[in-house]
């Protein structure tokens, strides 16, 4: 792999006029296979743009999923979803259990066909691509439990879920996997269920996994504000190849953390503020990087946005994801040359 | 022929109302006008101080027409001479090219008031207050305050117990009146804090920011012995990120009084079916023109070019600068204020070819009005731009758990612009229009808020609502 590869975290832009075709649907005015049709269409767009931008590992932009939660929400055997009409798209369901989620053994055949929308992905594109999709902790916390006595039960049910279809998706051919935790930030207190949910998500999974914790990009706000702090020392240990963590609007302080707390696994650097339209310039892009590289080797860092792209406006997403691109070739030819040089060096000491 | 008559509460009440009716019919019919392409749109306008004549024609699309009346005044009114009057529509001195409601003069007449609020005040005798319902504001309730305050600390307790309280705790208010508000507030929040024993006073920043130096200078006044913790900036309301961009997700309340039904506002219709905006033109009537020039020893040719000057320079520069017919400012303060008494609206209603090439903001196409207009038929509404700029403007403040807190004229419901009439009307020197709020509670979705009206807790009674918006999900 190239070094200081590029990618997104998962959504990409979604226009105002998809927004309202698929409010339509929601308000029963347009059918489900005409919404289909159009999710390809866009689909296809999002990943030329990612292509044309320059991006090393590619995204479907999770342009089929009406929010990170309901997609699979509704979904998942068991959960009960009262009214599926809604006033906006993005609006969250009002989702309950009732009682315990039906394990895989008693619901073989169902599916949340995930895998399905992977494999379109991934006919569409030589790049690699990565997939993602929410965890079990945040899809608890969209759910009004009234099955389990113990709050983690539920959390542990749906990772169950979870894990099925992550095998799935790795049979279809996914091996970049990406599990987004939005919620986690919120309950910082809750982070060491949150892990465990994870590793029972990717258990047996063979594919690269990354987990995205960020503070939330809903309607391009933050959900909440602090520090990384209360992912460590939890989240080391999670079995995950890589965490994706959000540094361009939050600022670089949080780097000291990886050091501090030994991080020794990839490192999805957030280099694009995806809750302003402001276009970052490629030196301040290329800057950020040079900075997380006092933290983290080249050879460990991927680049990124802060996280999805879903609340910007298609040119701005082109724009930004264009800009990152050039960030990291600004950076890339000084890694290189450091690299020859310190060749050059050892070969020198050699004679 | 429609007949819509909005006003239903008052025709059970009013028997000069139910007897207006029978000839106005008589009177229309009397008319040479088209009554198949014709209606008639009966109002009861609550402000003595407005825009309009009792009875006043407006053409639709330029084939149709309608007759509006104000019930509340057609006791002593000969019907069938003012429909006639009404379709002869008479020009009058016209201030102004036909324009959008938000870009009519009178919004320069509203801004001139506030920027030149204490040569208005020293003319008329008495503080914009006392123009005021009730002749005072509502800022001294305690109670409320107290409320708020409290909250306020059990969020920052849970913060700061996760380590994610910052270290400068911003309140900001918008439109702060006399500061008598600030002052409660911070006096109130002094006390609270001494008992809480946090120290959160230390902490606290409280921005006041006003479009009118003459009053925050005021406010500020009030509130000296705050010291440092407050300060006071001139604010855009209709674009706050101007001046507070700094405070961008930062802000853990907004506290907003009386601020939007004073700011410029468009209004849409929808007559069977089809979309169209109200366009305005300010003017004068005939006999009032000739009524003021010869008050101030004019030619009436030049009261538009008078007005247009006083409207960009205020009333002390036009004495400067045509001392010859105001020998001081307190006279052109005289003319600005028979000007304004005198000043109509005649309006009609144009298409709009696609609610998409309709600007409602910078941001806001027309598009955010659809499900309005898609859900309620046939319709006439304000589409409150100023206010919907100020109000998106604000959001963006708000940390994640902040909240804005607004006391305004606040329609709730967009059935109720069937049933009454609410702007503009003129409020001493000002405009005022109620805030199309299913609108704004519209707007807050698309952006993750939820906002709740509940009635205004410190003048039970009044017309005023309180508008509450914070992040959902």
């Amino acid at each position: 792999m190239t070094l200081l590869p590029t990618t997104v975290v998962g959504s990409y832009s979604v226009p105002e006029w998809l927004e309202r075709l698929k409010t339509e649907y929601y308000q029963r005015r347009i059918s489900a296979q005409h919404l289909a049709e159009i999710h390809e269409v866009a689909i296809k767009a999002a990943i030329k743009d990612q292509e044309l931008a320059g991006i090393d590992i590619v995204s479907d932009g999770e342009l089929r999923r009406d929010n990170d939660v309901d997609y699979f929400l509704a979904r998942i055997p068991g959960v009960h979803i009262p009214q599926r009409a809604k006033t906006d798209y993005f609006d969250y369901y009002d989702a309950e259990v009732t009682r315990p989620l039906p394990e895989l053994a008693d619901s073989p055949e169902t599916s949340l066909a995930l895998a399905a929308d992977f494999s379109f992905t991934r006919r569409l594109t030589q790049r690699p691509v990565k997939f993602s999709f929410t965890g079990p902790f945040s899809l608890s916390r969209r759910i009004r439990d009234g099955a389990y006595d113990q709050p983690g039960d539920l959390v542990r049910a749906l990772a169950r879920r979870l894990n099925a279809e992550a095998r799935t998706l790795a049979d279809a051919g996914a091996d970049f996997l990406q599990i987004d935790e939005p919620f986690l930030a919120g309950y910082p207190e809750q982070v060491e269920l949150a892990v465990e949910a994870v590793n029972m998500v990717i258990d047996g999974v063979a594919a690269t996994w990354a987990l995205h914790v960020c503070y939330g990009n809903r309607y391009a706000r933050p959900s909440w504000e602090g520090h990384y702090d209360f992912l460590f020392p939890a989240v080391k240990a999670a079995r995950v190849d890589q965490i994706v963590l959000e540094f361009a609007r939050k600022g670089l302080d949080d780097l000291r953390l990886i050091r501090q707390h030994g991080w020794d696994r990839w490192l999805g650097l957030g280099v694009i503020d995806v809750k302003t339209p402001e276009v970052e310039p490629a030196e301040l892009i290329a800057s950020r990087i040079r900075r997380a590289l006092e933290f983290v080797p080249a050879e460990r860092l991927m680049i990124n946005p802060d996280c999805g792209l879903r609340h910007l406006s298609p040119e701005v997403a082109r724009q930004k994801l264009r800009a990152m691109v050039a960030g990291v070739a600004l950076v890339r030819p000084e890694l290189q040359a450091g690299l020859e040089s310190t060749t050059q060096s050892r070969e020198g000491g050699k004679t | 022929m429609d007949v819509d008559l909005r006003p239903v509460k008052k025709l059970r009440e009013s028997a000069a109302a139910r007897s207006a009716l029978g000839p106005i019919i008589e009177a229309v019919c009397a008319s040479p006008a088209d009554l198949a392409r014709l209606r008639v749109v009966c109002d009861w306008i609550q402000y003595k101080q407005n825009f309009r004549e009792p009875v006043v024609g407006r053409p639709v699309g330029g084939t149709d027409l309608e007759i509006a009346v104000d019930l509340r005044r057609c006791a002593d009114l000969d019907m069938e001479a003012s429909v006639k009057h009404a379709l002869a529509d008479p020009a009058g001195l016209a201030l102004e090219p036909w324009v959008p409601g938000r870009d009519s003069c009178i919004w320069r007449f509203n801004a001139l008031y506030w920027q030149a609020l204490s040569e208005w005040e020293r003319a008329t005798g008495r503080e914009y207050e006392q123009s005021l319902p009730g002749g005072e504001s509502d800022a001294r309730n305690t109670e409320a305050a107290r409320e708020l305050i409290l909250e306020l600390f059990r969020l920052w307790d849970e913060l700061d117990a996760r380590r994610a309280l910052p270290d400068e705790l911003y309140i900001l208010e918008l439109g702060v009146g006399n500061g008598n508000q600030a002052r409660t507030w911070l006096d109130e929040f002094v006390q609270l804090d001494r008992r809480h024993g946090r120290d959160y006073y230390r902490r606290l920043r409280y921005l006041m920011g006003d479009y009118s130096p003459h009053v925050l200078e005021r406010a500020r006044q009030a509130v000296a012995h705050h010291g440092e913790r407050v300060s006071a900036l001139v604010v855009e309301a209709t674009r706050p990120s101007i001046t507070l961009g700094f405070l961008a997700g930062k802000a853990f309340l907004v506290y907003i009084s009386n601020v939007y039904d004073n700011l410029p506002t468009d209004e849409v219709a929808c007559i069977h079916g089809r979309t169209y905006q109200v366009q305005t033109r300010a003017f004068l009537a005939d006999e009032d023109a000739d009524l003021i020039a010869g008050q101030f020893g004019l030619d009436r040719d030049r009261l538009v070019p008078l007005i247009d000057r006083l409207l960009r320079i205020g009333p002390e520069l036009l004495s400067e600068s045509a001392p010859g017919q105001f020998r001081d400012p307190g006279r052109a303060v005289d003319f600005w204020r028979a000007a304004w008494d005198a000043l109509r609206l005649r309006e009609r209603y144009v298409p709009l070819e696609g609610l998409d090439r309709y600007q409602v903001t910078a941001e806001l196409t027309g598009e955010i009005l659809r499900p309005l207009i898609e859900a309620d038929g046939d319709i006439r509404m304000h589409v409150s731009n100023g206010a919907l700029a100020s109000f998106t403007g604000t959001l963006p403040l708000l940390h994640p758990f902040g909240r804005v807190q607004c006391h305004d004229l606040f329609l709730t419901g967009s059935h109720q612009y069937r049933t009454g009439f609410y702007g503009p009307g003129k409020y001493d020197g000002s405009v005022v229009n109620w805030v199309n709020g299913p609108l704004l509670q519209l707007v807050a979705s698309r952006r993750g808020f939820g906002v709740q009206f509940t009635p205004f807790r410190q003048r039970p009674g009044s017309n005023i609502t309180t508008l509450t918006a914070q992040p959902r999900d």
